[in-house]
Order: C-alpha cells, then structure tokens, then sequence
C-alpha cells in the first residue's frame, strides 16, 4: 500500500477536504474573537443549524438554493442573537461569554431536536457534483474537490478583503487595538456587528457544503465544536492564517494518523494541542504579540 | 482569601438542617438525588476552588473525577486492594494528576488556559474510552462501596450512603476552606490579582499553581471515588468533557469564588434537572435559558446575588463591605 | 465483597417482593433513551410496544400499568433510573434498553434484584453468554447471531477475500468477529481490518482509501444511526460500490433511516433479523398497523418493542404476575411474530430466529428491502452461559 504513489495522493485530498471544512467554521469563530475577544461556543451549533436548513430546502427546492439559504438564515440567527445577547455582554469579561454561549448550545441543540426531530437527515449532490474526477492516475469525488474549492476561495477572498479593502483595514485596525481604532473614528460597534453576522454566515455554510457528506443529526455541533476549538487554538486566536495553519495540521494529523497508526489517531491530535500550548501558548500565528 | 461571612455559615446551617431533614424522610429516589447532589458538590467545590480562588477556569475537572472513579474501581476490584485504601489512593492520583496538568497549563492564562485543560481532559477520555484495559465503552462493573458496619453503619442501604456522601461533603468542604485560609490559598488569591505583583514578590508563580491544582484533584478524585461506589459502576462518560462544562455551569449559577454559592448551585441544578426532566425529555433547553438569564443579569449567581443584596442593606448601616469576587475570575489574561 | 453486595440486593428483593401485588395488574418499567443519540430508537421501540399491547392485550386477563424511564442512552442514569423502578415504583418487569453498555450497567441490579428484564435492542453476546442471567431475557438480537450467517453465504455466492470496518467499541469487534470467524472458517480470507473511532469519525475518506487498495474483493461492515449515514453516501461518492461491493450487517442500512442514504445506498446487500418487506401475513399485519398508527414503516427497533410486549403478554397468559413467575415464563415463551417463528433457547434466554440477507433496493416510494435469503434459525453458542 506504501509503494503506491496514488494511495498517498488520495490521502492528501482526505486531508485537504477536511482540513478545507474545518477552514470555513474556524475562520469565522478566530476572526469574531481576534476583534470582539469573544469565544462562541455555540458556534458548532450555528453549523449544525445551517445543515438543517440546507437539509430542508434542498429537499424542498434543491441543493444550490440550499446552499444560498443556509447560510443567510444562519447570519439571520446571528443578527438575532447580537441584538439580543451579545452586544450586552461585550464588555462582561470572557468568563460570562463562554457560558452564555455555553447556555446556547444547550437551547440551540433542543431547538433543533424540536423542529427537526431525532431522525437523521440526509441531502442528495446535484448531478454536476455527483461522481468522480479523474486525474494524475486517481479517481476522487467531485464533491470533495468542491469543498477544497470552496475552500481555498473562501481563503483567498478573506485575505484580499482583509489586506487590500477599506473595511479589511478597518478590521485589522480593530484587532490590534480596538479603543485606538475607535479613536480614529472607526463605527466599532458596526464592524463587530458585520463580523459577527459574517461569521455565522460561514459557519451556515460550512454546514451547508458538510450536510450531503455527512449525515445531519441534532448533535453533529457538538461533534465539529472541539475540532474547531482546537483548530484556532493551535492556529493561534485571532489570525486568518492561523486558521488556515490550524486546520490544515488537524487535517493532515488526523488523517495520516488515521492511516498510519490507528489506535493513536484520536489522541494524537490532543497531545499535539497540549504540546503547542506548552511550547507557544499563544498558538502558532497569534494575532499579536 | 475565603471568609466565612454570617449570611454564609447561616447558608451553610440552612442547607445542612435541609440535608439531614430531607435524607431522614426521602424515599428511595429522594435518597439517590441527594447522594447525587452531595457528590457533584464535592466536584464543584473542588472547582471552585481553582476558578473562583485561583482563576484558572478547568475543563479537566471531569476527568480529574473520572480518574477518581476508575482509579478506585481498578484498586478494588482488579489489584484486591480494600476499599478504603482503594479510596485513598484513588484520591491521591487525582491529587498527582492534577499536579502534574496544574504545572503543564501554569504558563497559559484566560481562554488558552481553558482550551489547554479541555485537551488534556479530552486525552484522558479518548484513552480510557479505547482501551479494552479500561472496559472500553462499555465501562467496569463492580465497584464496592466502603464497609462501615463496624460503625453500625451499612452503605449497601440508600440512606446509609446518601449520609455518608454528606459526611464526605462536610469534610471535603472544610478541606478546601482550610486550604484556602492557608499561606498556599492566600499565594494563590494573590497571583488572582496581580501575577506579576506576586512573581516581583519572589513567588514561585506556577509551582503554587500547581499546588492548588493538585489540591483540587484530590477533591475531585474523591468525588470519583464516591460516584463510581453510588453507581458501583464507571464507564468513560464521566470523564467527557460535557461533564467539566456541567460542572463550571453549577460553579457559575452558585455563584464563583464563594465555596458555599456552588454547594448551593449543585443543589439547585440536580433538583432542577430531575423535575425538569420528569415533565420533558427537553430538559437542556430549559437549562441553557436559565444559564442564559443568570449570567445575562450580571450577578454573581444565585448566592452572589444574594450576598449582593445583602451587602446593600447593610451598606446602609455600615460603611460598605468589600465586594466579593466579580465573574471576570481571569482578569490577568 | 461482590458477593455481599449481591445478597445484600437479594435481601432487599425478598423484602420488597413480600409486598403483594395485584395479581391482575402488572407494572411494567420501559427503559429508553428518550432523549441522546438514540432517541429515535426508543421512540420506535416505545411504539411498537404500544401497539402489541393494543393488538394482542386482551388476549390476556392482566392489564399493564407502564412507567417510562429516559435512559439518556447513560450507563449511570440507565442503571439510576432501573434502581428506581425496583426500588421505588416496585414493578413487576422491565423492557426496554437500548444501548450495551446501559445493559451491562444495570446486569447485576437485574440479577440481584430478581426483577425480569425483556431486553428490547442491546446486542452485546456476553448478556446471554458468560454473564447471562434468568431474570434477563432477549427478544431483540445478539451482535454474533445477526453476523455470524453471512461468513458462510458470502462465501458461497463467491468471494473469497474481505476487507472489514466497524467502529471502535465492544458491539463493532463483536459483529466482526462472528461474521470474521465464519468467513474464515468457510474458507474465505480477511485481508484488511479496520476500526474507527466511535462516534468520532465523521470522515471515512481515509479509510475507504486503504480498503480499496486492500485487494479484497468485497467490504463487510457494521456502522449504524449517523455513522451509517454518513459511512454509506462516502462508500458510494468515492465509486467503490461497483468494483468493491459493500456487504454489511444489516443496521448500516436499516429501514429507520435508509431513505437519508439515498441512492447511496441500492446495491448494499446486508443481513438483519427483520425487514418491512417479509413476506408473510403476520407481518403485513404489523407493517399495516404500524404504519396506521405512527406514519412510519416499522423499522427492526420497531419490532423488538412489538415482540417484547407480546412476549409479555404470551408469558402472563400462563399465569405469570409477579417477578418470579413472570421470569421463569418468559424463559418458555414461543410465537411467531412479523419475523417468522420466535422462540428462547432454554441455553442462554436469547431470541432463537431466522437472518434475512437483503438488498437494499429502489421502491415506488423511496428504497425498499429485497430479501435474497432467508437463512435457517439462529441459535448463538452457550458462550459460558449458566443460568442460574
């Protein structure tokens, strides 16, 4: 199995499309606590949201409407959820936010449970991303090639916003110093706003792309949350290529370690977390110094 | 530094008077939820502990309790070791596994601390959960529970062992009182408000760190010990890490930083989640709104608001008394 | 100290047991998760005892009081909310349990306690082998018993060479063993195993890559609920299931949630001890008035509740009303349900039945079960059995 180039080439993709998902809902959690210092706990629950709504208009119109809708009504969510929770507990110290969120998570994975019920749904590809591509002597599904796609797009349209746009500069200038970048006649409060409905968006999305891959139950936002959470924690808070660093060593560790040594796979990832933060506990790309 | 205040040791006297009532009358159910709440109390008191006095905000507590649990139950049942030693030595490991996670997450401070506490504890659980040494999933059978009958007293019978789980409480909460008054819990309250003020002071920052987190564990492990001899059974869902936000939610509705608040919170949580729970199989959602609208009211839980109204009233006499502890328990992050 | 624990329950049973109980009425305690991951199991299986205590209730003079406990799929609130039901609510039965590791929790308050458990799902083989118990009957399966047939009927359809995966846990090790055990006893070769963590893997993409350059010429797995799911619409994306047939025990593709699968799943042949589409007319019946009653095709979970309660029902037809009688008839109960002919090896106290291999196939309304063969009654090996 070792000697064959293709098997590696397969397992890279593995790698790349689930470092690629872990990307999308990572990206958005790192950024609204690079600027606002806050950790939302119930930002898997927000993914886990944006599967079911896809779940339900693709299976009522289809899967590119889904796609569109998932993550609008999940930034929906967070316009309700800024207006009502955390615009008021901006200045209630990391503590508070940890275990509002924490509350949310509990609400959250309810609600779900009563709208939705317990049964497992699933989502149908369209034709276009339904089978597989061939290349470089390897078959690889087309729908995992879109999430890598996708998100590397996401990665690239994040960076330009954020190095070569008006608002991006307004954001790094928020991350460093948001009291100076007040000062300078930066609206705060609406940049945190954006970037909170913008990053719920993501993880709508992210919901969304991960729904037809896998199957979409009340407690798949549970599942994705300590991936996440170690992802940006690794990657270091706050930085974009933090997250992208992050996702992409949870990705390839769990793969590989999958591959190569199995009955370490699932700790191997933890012990790597801890080894980081006792080497750089700030993570590996912190946002500041 | 903890001080008993009157409104605390009348707390103390309320809930022990409600204990004693409750377990003489309480029916066999009562009796489980008591023992219940006695044994998260210990847990949460362990926390406290740590958070509330130490700032460091723990999601290893859980499986600091796990490993209470499975350390007791392998003790006795696999190596032969009595019950009571298998007690004390499970305690122990809690105590040097705590040390030894204290020491590591010394350096971190504020979420990185959190998250670094959630990884060792997720370790210990992926772990136990796949090694068939551990029973795996499917946990160990057959934790014994102490035999007191040379006191008169037979733990195999509901009550017997709810009021032994409150003697343990009692004693697990003067241990951490007493630690706390000591020059360790006053170290440890000082490098709460300003670590470099106590680092210029010439502390040894993180090994006083470490002392309190080992300290705790051993409070946890007890906690370990007396679940897995309640349930006579332990399996790898103790350790996850639901478990150590479960707990860090009791700490918060009692009130952080004030010992006697948590006591009160695990109280109130239990009995909360039983009644909720017998009317709806929704029981998390009513739980996580509550939460939402505890910490929202920017008081510090249910005790923490109460001593603030006291406070008040008596600020109109006297001239006003130090406030407690606010929420922001990392304010050096 | 063990056993003074047990005489010590045993003790508290007598006592309690001197209470007398009203020989017409019977209370029954249903432990399900109600609540958790497998809620929509207990929902099913709740269902289907409803329903066989309506159809067949008055066949017997006794009526039953139910009390509902959530086991949260917990092992410590399963066996919390069993003590309970012994020790507080006094019932005569209990029914019920999901998941293994709640059975293996309450096991020893069940023996203990002499209270009789009709065990309505959990499949782990040690509940009717080493440490089995007369007070713990199973109408449901055990891992082995579903597995084991189709190491042999593989192997004669032509397949010599098997790559297995299950997910990383008691029940995933026991449906491979069996069915590994018989493959290879039939003749056939295991050339590849993998187990992946439990409810922690999400993707299988790596290990389906490590399948497929196994060389075998055909995958047996167990995966079920939102691993199945996930596992099964993977299997196909990566285009394994032409030139690497997928076999499987038959939860992969259970009828509760094979229409989330889609077309991901036709073509996966699996074996199971009930599918929707038996032909015959008990079970027409059942899939009639289930589907009446709940909107749903009854799905295996479905059946184990039905064919729990009629098992109670059967066993106080006999005259059993309290917890001793009630025991000891459950043990001698025979009938035959939407399965086929359902009887209890005097052995072991676990359901003696037929396998059905089947296909999973597209329907009129969404995929439907083609059944290939039916495969003769199963009876699982005493496995250190003593019942006592």
């Amino acid at each position: 199995m070792t000697s064959d180039p293709g098997f590696w080439i397969l397992q890279g993709l593995n790698a790349l499309q689930l470092s690629m998902l872990l990307f999308l809902l990572s990206v958005g959690l790192t950024v609204i606590f690079g600027l606002m210092h806050f950790v939302n706990l119930a930002h898997g629950a927000l993914y886990a949201l944006g599967a079911y709504v896809a779940a339900s208009v693709a299976a009522a119109v289809g899967y590119w409407p889904a796609l569109i809708a998932a993550p609008l009504a999940v930034a929906l969510v967070g316009v309700v959820l800024y207006g009502g929770l955390i615009k008021r507990m901006r200045k209630a110290g990391p503590m508070s936010q940890v275990l509002v969120t924490f509350g949310l998570i509990f609400a959250m994975l309810d609600l779900t449970r009563i709208i939705w019920g317990d049964f497992a749904l699933g989502i149908d590809v369209p034709q276009i991303l339904s089978g597989r591509a061939a290349f470089l002597g390897i078959e690889y599904p087309i729908y995992r090639l879109f999430i890598i796609a996708l998100g590397g797009l996401a990665f690239v349209a994040l960076t330009l916003v954020l190095s070569r746009t008006q608002i991006g500069a307004m954001i790094r200038a928020g991350v460093d110093n948001d009291e100076m970048a007040a000062c300078l006649g930066i609206n705060v409060e609406k940049l945190f706003f954006i970037v909170f409905c913008v990053g719920c968006g993501l993880a709508g999305l992210a919901g969304a792309i991960a729904a037809p891959l896998l199957s979409v139950t009340p407690d798949m936002g549970l599942q994705i949350l300590i991936p996440t959470l170690i992802v940006i924690v690794i990657g270091g808070l706050g930085s974009l290529q933090g997250a992208i660093a992050g996702s992409l060593i949870y990705g390839f560790v769990q793969t590989f370690g999958a591959v190569l040594a199995p009955q370490l796979a699932s700790v191997l990832i933890y012990a790597l977390l801890a080894a980081v933060l006792v080497i750089k506990p700030a993570g590996l790309f912190p946002a500041k110094g | 530094m903890f001080r008993h205040t009157p409104l605390r040791i009348a707390t103390l006297v309320l809930l022990g008077a409600a204990a004693i009532l409750y377990g003489l009358n309480a029916e066999y159910f009562g009796l489980e939820i008591l023992t219940e709440i006695a044994i998260l109390a210990i847990l949460v008191i362990a926390l406290d502990m740590v958070a509330g006095f130490g700032g460091m905000v723990s999601l290893f507590h859980g499986a600091l309790m796990g490993i209470g649990a499975y350390g007791f139950t392998l003790l006795a049942t696999k190596a032969g070791v009595a019950p009571l030693p298998a007690m004390i030595g499970a305690m122990a490991l809690g105590g040097v596994v705590g040390w030894i996670v204290g020491a590591i997450c010394a350096r971190t401070h504020g979420i990185y601390f959190i998250m670094a506490t959630l990884a060792f504890g997720q370790m210990a659980y992926s772990y136990i959960f796949e090694s068939s040494f551990f029973g795996g999933d499917d946990g160990l059978s057959g934790a014994p529970r102490l035999d007191l009958s040379g006191l008169g007293i037979d733990l195999n019978d509901s009550r017997g062992f709810a009021f032994f789980a409150l003697a343990l409480l009692l004693a697990a909460y003067l241990a951490a009182v007493a630690i706390l008054r000591s020059g360790l819990g006053r170290s440890v309250t000082g490098i709460l408000h300003s670590e470099q003020r106590m680092r210029a002071l010439g502390l040894n920052v993180w090994r006083v760190k470490a002392a309190i987190f080992g300290l705790s564990g051993v409070l946890a492990g007890l906690a370990g010990t007396l679940a897995a001899q309640h349930i006579m059974y332990v399996s790898p869902g103790l350790l996850a890490w639901t478990v150590s936000g479960e707990a860090l939610v009791v700490v918060i509705l009692g009130g952080l930083g004030t010992l006697v608040g948590p006591v009160v919170g695990a109280a109130f949580f239990v009995l909360l989640k039983h009644e909720v729970s017998a009317h709806t199989t929704h029981w998390h959602l009513v739980v996580g709104v509550i939460l939402i609208a505890v910490v929202m009211s920017r008081a510090n839980g249910i005790f923490g608001w109460l001593e603030a109204r006291v406070a008040r009233w008596q600020g109109r006499t006297h001239a006003a008394k130090t406030g407690n502890l606010a929420l922001e328990g990392d304010s050096d992050a | 100290m063990k056993t003074t624990l047990k005489t010590a329950l045993a003790g508290l049973a007598t006592c309690l047991a001197f209470t007398p109980a009203l020989a017409e009425d019977i209370k029954v305690g249903l432990l399900l998760p109600y609540s958790g991951v497998y809620a929509s199991l207990g929902q099913d299986i709740d269902d289907g005892f409803a329903l066989a205590l309506e159809t067949y209730g008055a066949e017997t003079g006794a009526t039953f009081d139910l009390i509902r406990e959530d086991t949260e799929v917990s092992p410590p609130v399963g066996l919390a909310k069993t003590r309970k039901l012994v020790l507080q609510d006094k019932v005569d039965v209990m029914a019920g349990i999901v998941s293994s590791g709640v059975l293996g929790a309450v096991r020893d308050m069940v023996h203990g306690s002499k209270v009789p458990l009709i065990v309505a799902n959990a499949g782990n083989d040690e509940a009717t082998g080493e440490s089995c118990s007369p007070y713990v009957v199973r109408l449901s399966f055990s891992n082995g018993q579903v597995n084991r047939p189709m190491g042999q009927w593989m192997f004669d359809q032509g397949i010599t060479k098997v790559y297995t995966l299950a997910p990383d846990y008691a029940a995933g090790h026991q449906m491979i063993d069996a069915f590994a055990e018989a493959f290879t006893a039939a003749g056939g070769e295991i050339v590849g195993q993998e187990y992946t963590p439990f409810r922690k893997t999400q993707d299988f993409g790596p290990y389906l890559t490590k399948a497929q350059a196994s060389g075998a010429e055909a995958v047996f797995v167990f995966y079920a609920g939102g691993e199945a799911i996930s596992f099964v619409k993977q299997y196909d994306s990566f285009g394994l299931k032409t030139d690497l047939p997928l076999y499987g025990s038959g939860f992969l593709t259970s009828s509760l949630y094979v229409n989330a699968q889609g077309p991901a799943a036709e073509g996966v042949i699996t074996a199971l001890h009930y599918v929707p589409t038996i032909d015959s007319v008990e079970n027409k019946d059942f899939v009639a008035a289930f589907t009446e009653k709940t909107g749903r095709i009854p799905s295996e979970y479905a059946v184990h509740g039905y064919d729990s309660a009629r098992a109670l029902i059967e066993a106080t037809k006999t005259g059993a009303s309290d917890r001793e009688t009630i025991a000891a008839a459950l043990g001698k109960v025979s009938f035959t349900g939407p399965r086929g002919p359902l009887s209890i090896d005097p052995a072991t106290n676990n359901l003696i039945q037929l396998i059905y291999v089947y296909e999973t196939v597209a329907g009129e309304t969404g995929l439907t079960q083609k059944v290939l063969a039916t495969l003769p009654a199963q009876q699982d090996p005493v496995n250190g059995c003593v019942l006592k």
